[in-house]
């Protein structure tokens, strides 16, 4: 009987015109809005709750940080006469950016296997907000990674000598181009194994990391790999940062870093929806 | 009336670990995980050598050229690469279920770590070959006799297992494959730059000297340089003051791990 009633209760939610306003239910903005922080929350708690996401995302680039600030910042400092913390805390805040993309991609890929994605496609939900709310909390972490680097960066020595508007823009730097290569990285999770994608970002941004300004001043480097580490995202990125910071031209790094983060997202875009749809579909 | 009994299987522990160390094994060779090590040892020369040649090129202690004084760094780095992958595999299996399933059957309980460390020693074998070979690149050779650089290779093998088991460790106690590899990158990358690897221990601070000079990379690298030789002297001499510490830090090492990770899997159980 308490059967019967159920069934007939269903029936009567999504009958005749409830069917059409479900529809439109699953398409509203503002829902999508509301599905987004809801989603976002779920990603960033869970984060937050594993330890060892949470020493890759701050403990591990702070020590680098300090690191490279003993290891070579007083060779850096003395050839280039200004202190290397203007290159290093920009390099670190990236480095920690692409770290944690791995995490957040790799996540992604346990989702798929859980089956929490393909759960998700016949909920009624906004589709896009699945997608959308891993974008806004690799935002928040990138964000949140840059806030920590930078206040151990300020005990260091390192000083805004430019205004509050700069700062506020070095701030968002790292987050425009972590979002790019999070999509990179959510592309190649979406369809590769998972212990190479590991590796294989690991090497990634380890390579743009040593062939970077950040890592030591453009004229250290045998001038026949300058062009190449000059307009590698990294620099662009480091560059923009230390105008930001330092003073100095701004303008043409970010024009450069922008171009890169354009044509990363461009090539990833197609790819990362197809795969989201394919993976989301599985069974 | 007879009363029914089975016979306890026999099974052969040697065969065990060639199947199971096959299956961690054969999945690498299809999809392109065994092309990381190799990458890697490439990374690691020339994202060391090329920047830091001009910078560092002054402070060699009295060695002949920068990649001979650099080479023992590239090659732990790479094998700690490989090595790291083994906290990936056993973070995997540790999720997976799959030593809750060994536990309950008639398998030794060290028999699957030994064939994940067997995997982690291949790949750590082919990271140190193209490491060497990159190094051969840039310059470096081997200047004692065929008895210390076979010494030279084992030593470096030897601290692969070390790493791998110390990785496979991390990955069974944190449970957690997507942090866990990155979690050993970074901070070898941070014990590396923090040693005698990159540039001689005079160069760095006063108060972080002898952390510098003591910890167990510093000393595995002049172990490994004494081992390598060099046209000049500087190197090191090949004796038990300066092999001897290097030693001490693997057997140490290991010795107090191999309880920890038996410790770990009766836990679990």
């Amino acid at each position: 009987m308490a059967v019967a009633g159920g069934g007939t209760k269903a029936g009567l939610l999504f009958k005749g015109p409830r069917a059409a306003s479900r529809e439109s239910y699953e398409r509203s903005p503002w829902r999508l809005l509301v599905q987004i922080r809801l989603q976002t929350a779920r990603i960033l708690r869970g984060w937050s709750r594993d330890v060892a996401t949470t020493i890759e995302a701050l403990i591990v680039p702070i020590a680098l940080l300090f690191t490279l600030d003993i290891v070579l910042g007083k060779a850096i400092s003395q050839v280039s006469g200004e202190s290397a913390l203007y290159g290093s805390v920009p390099m670190v805040a990236m480095v920690g950016a692409m770290s944690g993309a791995t995490v957040g991609g790799i996540g992604l890929m346990r989702e798929r296997t859980d089956g929490l994605l393909s759960r998700l496609w016949v909920l009624p939900v906004h589709r896009a907000s699945v997608m959308f709310s891993r974008i806004a909390a690799d935002a928040a972490r990138i964000f949140l990674t840059t806030v920590a680097i930078l206040c151990v960066g300020l005990l260091l020595g390192f000083r805004f000598r430019q205004g509050i508007m700069e700062a506020l823009i070095w701030l968002c730097v790292p987050v425009v181009f972590g979002l790019a290569f999070c999509a990179l990285i959510n592309a190649i999770a979406l369809y590769a194994a998972k212990a190479l994608v590991v590796e294989a970002t690991g090497l990634l941004y380890a390579l743009l990391m040593f062939f970077s300004t950040g890592w030591v001043p453009l004229a250290q480097y045998p001038s026949w790999i300058q062009p190449a580490v000059q307009h590698q995202p990294l620099t662009y990125a480091v560059e923009a940062m230390r105008g930001l910071a330092l003073g100095g031209p701004v303008l043409a790094p970010m024009a450069g870093l922008l171009l890169w983060v354009a044509a990363i997202v461009a090539v990833c875009a197609v790819p990362l929806t197809n795969g989201y749809r394919r993976a989301s579909m599985r069974g | 009336m007879r009363i029914p009994t089975a016979v306890r299987p026999a099974p052969a522990p040697w065969q065990q670990w060639w199947v199971l160390s096959g299956r961690v094994i054969r999945p690498t060779l299809r999809n392109g995980e065994l092309l990381t090590p190799p990458a890697a040892s490439v990374l690691f020369t020339i994202g060391f050598y090329i920047p830091l040649k001009q910078l560092m090129g002054n402070f060699l202690d009295g060695m002949s050229n920068y990649a001979q004084y650099l080479l023992p760094l590239i090659v732990l780095q790479a094998i700690a690469f490989a090595a790291v992958s083994a906290s990936f595999r056993s973070a995997t299996d540790a999720v997976l279920g799959i030593n809750h399933r060994f536990g309950s059957m008639p398998i030794a309980p060290l028999t699957p770590l030994t064939a994940r460390l067997s995997a982690s020693v291949f790949r750590c074998s082919s990271a140190l070959l193209f490491a060497i070979l990159c190094g051969h690149v840039i310059g470096f050779r081997f200047y004692n006799g065929a008895e210390v650089t076979t010494a030279f290779w084992l030593l470096a093998l030897m601290i692969g297992v070390l790493l791998s088991l110390l990785g496979d460790l991390v990955g069974s106690a944190t449970r957690n494959p997507e942090a866990t590899s990155h979690l050993l990158m970074l901070p070898m990358l941070v014990f590396g730059l923090l040693s005698v690897g990159v540039q001689p221990v005079e160069q760095f601070p006063g108060w972080i000297q002898p952390f510098v000079r003591n910890q167990p990379i510093s000393q595995f690298i002049y172990a490994l340089r004494a081992l390598a030789g060099d046209s000049t002297p500087a190197a090191g001499a090949v004796n038990w003051s300066v092999i001897g510490p290097a030693l001490g830090w693997l057997v140490g090492t290991i010795a107090i791990v191999l309880p920890l990770y038996a410790y770990q899997s009766s836990r679990r159980r």
